[in-house]
């Protein structure tokens, strides 16, 4: 018979048992949930994250094109400026606003602030909104850039 | 993996920092400069300015898109395909670091 004592003795000192690890936490249930603004943008971070990660991809592929010289890089420029290649483009510069304001936001709440909810879901809104806003301003100044 | 908690939090953040004004940087150049030829880009590329910013944004940007990407990784793979994912989630990061500081320094 195994006393509270004996299973208290076994719990090692990070919640781990003799000769077994603990399984780690996982995320939230995937079925049982409600939307809110908040939720939304941690996927949203998520997404615009590994969407990041694409574009670093991306720019070690348009630095090798220039090191390559004409051959590689007329293409890639070529698709860049294409219809496909533009879409990228600016996905890629709002992926990476949104992410960056989002970040923002993570770092402020990672000091204890901004986290009454009616705080954080306008702070949320606010990002997706900034994040369109200053995508749109990029792309518009490219395009006068490019007319100039 | 186990053990590395805290340190992996605080690199996620501290790479956070320092990707806030190098990425501001990048979006400015990207909107100034999008659509330029080729001697246009390798121009921009060769200013030592322009060279370290890109250098220190793809190296840093791809470590911190590591560590998220990671967290992704472990939420959502269990099992053997964890280890092989986590060693895939690498392999793009340093490819990604060593192809860009390749073609910069053989501009």
């Amino acid at each position: 018979m195994t006393t509270g004592a004996d299973h208290a003795a076994k719990v090692g000192p990070a919640g781990t048992t003799h000769g077994e690890r603990q399984a780690m936490p996982l995320s939230p249930h995937l079925q049982v949930w409600k939307f809110t603004v908040t939720m939304a943008a941690s996927i949203t971070q998520r997404a615009t994250g590994i969407a990041n990660v694409s574009g670093t991809v991306l720019l070690a592929a348009w630095a090798f094109s220039v090191a390559r010289g004409p051959e590689s890089f007329g293409p890639f420029a070529k698709f860049l400026t294409s219809p496909l290649g533009m879409i990228i483009l600016f996905g890629y510069v709002w992926s990476l606003c949104f992410h960056m304001l989002g970040g923002l936001r993570y770092l402020y709440t990672d000091t204890g602030r901004g986290l009454v909810p009616a705080t954080a879901s306008r702070v949320a809104w606010f990002v997706y909104i900034a994040s369109f806003v200053l995508a749109g301003l990029i792309a518009l100044g490219a395009t006068a850039a490019r007319g100039a | 993996m186990s053990h590395k908690g805290t340190s992996t939090f605080i690199m996620q953040r501290a790479s956070a920092v320092i990707l806030i004004p190098i990425a501001i940087w990048f979006l400015w150049s990207l909107m100034a400069h999008a659509g330029e030829d080729l001697a246009g880009a390798e121009a921009w590329l060769k200013k030592p300015l322009n060279f370290g910013l890109f250098g220190t944004f793809v190296t840093i940007g791809a470590l911190h898109g590591r560590i998220g990407v990671s967290e992704v990784i472990d939420d959502y793979i269990h099992g053997g395909m964890r280890g092989l994912f986590s060693a895939l989630n690498w392999v793009v990061a340093i490819a990604v670091i060593a192809v860009t500081w390749w073609s910069l320094l053989s501009l």
